[in-house]
């Protein structure tokens, strides 16, 4: 009978089917297991899927704790996917997760990463860590994007709040060399550095300043935004005027 | 008469399915038998050590490729503390302490399960590379 089992399970083709709570993993050039160094690598085509979330990629390396099924980090390299029952899902040239730390990353041209209602674009990196609830994005003209304000920069750095299973956004810290934008469902605003602080709903915008909204058109060095009343002041230094110009045009 | 001359056809068809029959099992009893005498070593049993783990290595049969080299055939079975390999057919090298197939394979641990086209075991059983088309299953 054991026989009989044993020609049963060798003769029949490559397919254990997963059972709840299993986490399945196959490859079409199979597995490299480093027993000392605790990580094995799975090569081509790899797909891998749990209860909690489905990951694709060319190559992918996974780090073990105790044993080969204590996986605590994920580095997936080549066409990279990953969906999460936890609205995480993200594209990219590779992405590592943390399991333990709760850290994702994702790196390469057009890489996203969709995390509850914030959605992420870069052509280098963007890094969320779960645990600290902060976020960054770098690379050339990097999109943060939520239902009320997309930016535009080089360098997006933030913080959030999760309420309900929603991403709140609760700080950040925006940069660009060139000029970053923000747009808001009431304006459109650039310059080269950007704060926001959800605390008081306030941005400030520093160097060449731009503001566009529906009439008129602000430049300035600096601006204090309060999305709020929608009210704004703005500044220059340096001998620098502040120029506004009023379109009276759509109040004729 | 007919009835007869019908019984005895049939009893003699009979008899001669019985005895052919038998003759079969006779003689794949003598073919095992041979099988098992052409195996150079029959049983083998042997270790793998290094500083970190043991690993026992059993099959039904064996035999001598070269010096170095033995072709390990029918239930091969690695067995560590750590995990376990079935195999059939298992290339082993005693000078460099390396086991290679090119058959399906199972590797068994805890809470895992490995099945591929055939595996490599290197040093010392540090590495384990499972090769083709695999899947790996974790119970959490």
């Amino acid at each position: 009978m054991k026989k009989i089992i044993l020609i049963l399970i060798f003769i029949s083709p490559i397919s254990i089917a997963r059972e709840k709570g299993q986490i399945e993993i196959t490859t079409n050039q199979g597995i490299e297991v480093f027993q000392n160094e605790k990580y094995y690598l799975l090569k081509d085509n790899v797909n891998i899927v749990s209860d909690d979330f489905e990951l694709n990629a060319d190559l992918v390396k996974a780090y073990f704790e105790k044993d080969l099924y204590d996986i605590s980090k994920i580095e997936a390299t080549g066409n990279a996917k990953l969906s999460s029952i936890k609205n995480i899902a993200a594209i990219g040239q590779k992405i590592y997760f943390s399991i333990n730390d709760q850290q994702i990353q994702v790196e390469g041209e057009n890489s996203n990463l969709n995390f509850n209602n914030l959605d992420m674009f870069s052509n280098k990196l963007i890094l969320v860590d779960n645990i600290k609830k902060n976020f960054i994005l770098k690379g050339k003209s990097s999109i943060l994007k939520t239902e009320e304000i997309k930016i535009v920069a080089s360098l997006i750095t933030g913080k959030y709040i999760n309420i309900n299973d929603v991403n709140e956004i609760k700080e950040l810290d925006i940069k660009d060399e060139n000029q970053l934008s923000i747009t808001t469902k009431t304006a459109k605003m650039f310059s080269k550095k950007a704060k926001f602080n959800k605390k008081n709903d306030i941005i400030e915008l520093f160097e060449n300043v731009k503001i566009i909204r529906v009439n008129e058109i602000v430049e300035a060095e600096y601006a204090y935004i309060d999305l709020i009343n929608e009210s704004y002041k703005v500044s220059s230094k340096n001998n620098k005027k502040v120029k506004l110009l009023i379109d009276n045009k759509t109040n004729e | 008469m007919l009835i007869l001359i019908f019984v005895s056809i049939f009893l003699i068809l009979i008899i001669f399915l019985f005895q052919s029959g038998q003759m079969k099992k006779l003689e794949i009893k003598e073919f095992q038998a041979i099988k098992n005498v052409n195996y150079d070593i029959s049983q083998p049993k042997f270790t793998i050590n290094n500083y970190k783990r043991k690993i026992s290595v059993s099959a039904k049969g064996g035999n001598f490729i070269n010096k170095d080299e033995i072709m390990l055939q029918e239930d091969v079975k690695f067995n560590s503390r750590k995990f376990k390999i079935l195999s059939n057919n298992v290339l082993f090298n005693k000078k460099k302490q390396t086991a290679k197939s090119d058959t399906s394979s199972i590797f068994i641990s805890n809470k895992t399960k490995i099945k591929s086209e055939g595996f490599d075991l290197i040093e010392n059983g540090d590495v384990i590379k499972f090769n083709g088309k695999t899947e790996l299953i974790i119970t959490k």
